[in-house]
């Protein structure tokens, strides 16, 4: 298991990938973020997008379930997260487009009082012509190794 | 001449209350599921041994139940035109099966586009609360609005 304690600062990993189909990005958008441009291929047009795109929410989803995966192959003692420094959707991601998640971490520290420690790390996902479409910056809680919490 | 909110019509300070969004135990599970399948937020069996003792929803789901809030309540009538993103994202308290969710918004800042003359930039604060009012996540969103003078 991967605990607090075996998180380096600086280590970089590619985590996945994800290719988004037109049907994914409109039962997202009818679900949670009907606007015309996350819903209706045609009248997407005529946006300011010029196309279908994919919710900003859809695209952390997707990064959200492609740490969950890394996560879960390096069996990291991972028990949640209190927040988020900075999101930025910086290109549209459209229908076909295939998002692979960066991930780079920043800084670790220990919790005074509960057995974790905060994993700082930043994430990209990349589109396939290696365009970033979002940066993010985010806390998440590890927990440290049985009997070093002190 | 329509008459939808425009950059120009928004003022600093501003602020609204909007939404009621009962969450349930299936809607947590399903959109776990497919994004966030950690334990504590698909089995309802292994959240309760969790820290949380029980299920709880994906923080992406609560942002994605307030963005629904929002399509639903704020943005009808206006000139927005999608956001740039999020800064100071908070999970303050769990999500779980049974809340009923509602969201307080204040306008913070206006940005003028130094790029663009068609949009401008306007800082939103929201809050999320359940039903005994407590927040649940805070952010402050950067949401594009159209001009009127650019239109």
């Amino acid at each position: 298991m991967k605990h607090f304690e075996d998180f380096r600062v600086g280590e970089t990993g590619v985590l996945g990938a994800h290719t988004i189909t037109e049907e994914e990005i409109v039962a997202f958008g009818k679900k949670y973020d009907p606007q015309p441009f996350h819903t209706d291929p045609e009248a997407a047009k005529a946006t300011l997008f010029g196309g279908l795109i994919a919710s900003g929410w859809h695209t952390c989803a997707i990064m959200m379930r492609l740490s969950a995966e890394a996560m879960r192959r390096a069996q990291e003692a991972a028990t949640g997260s209190p927040g988020v420094d900075s999101c930025r959707w910086l290109k549209p991601v459209r229908p076909g487009d295939t998002l692979t998640l960066r991930r780079e971490v920043l800084e670790t520290w220990p919790s005074r009082s509960k057995p974790y420690g905060f994993v700082r790390t930043r994430a990209e996902m990349l589109n396939q012509r290696g365009e970033v479409v979002l940066r993010l910056v985010g806390v998440g809680m590890v927990r440290r190794r049985p009997g070093e919490a002190s | 001449m329509s008459d939808l909110v425009y950059f120009e019509d928004i003022e600093v300070g501003q602020a609204q209350r909007f939404g009621h969004y009962e969450v349930t135990r299936e809607e947590i599970i399903e959109y776990a599921r497919q994004f966030d399948p950690q334990p504590f937020h698909v089995d309802e069996e292994t959240a309760r041994r969790s820290m949380f003792g029980g299920l709880i929803a994906s923080g992406w789901h609560t942002g994605a139940m307030l963005i629904r809030m929002v399509c639903d309540h704020a943005i009808p009538g206006t000139a927005t035109s999608g956001a740039l993103g999020f800064d100071d994202l908070k999970w303050l308290k769990p999500v779980r099966p049974g809340d009923v969710l509602s969201v307080e918004t204040t306008v913070v800042e206006k940005i003028e586009s130094r790029s663009r003359r068609d949009v401008g930039t306007v800082k939103v604060e929201s809050r999320v609360v359940d039903q005994r009012d407590q927040a649940v996540m805070t952010l402050t969103s950067l949401v594009l609005y159209r001009r009127r003078s650019g239109s």
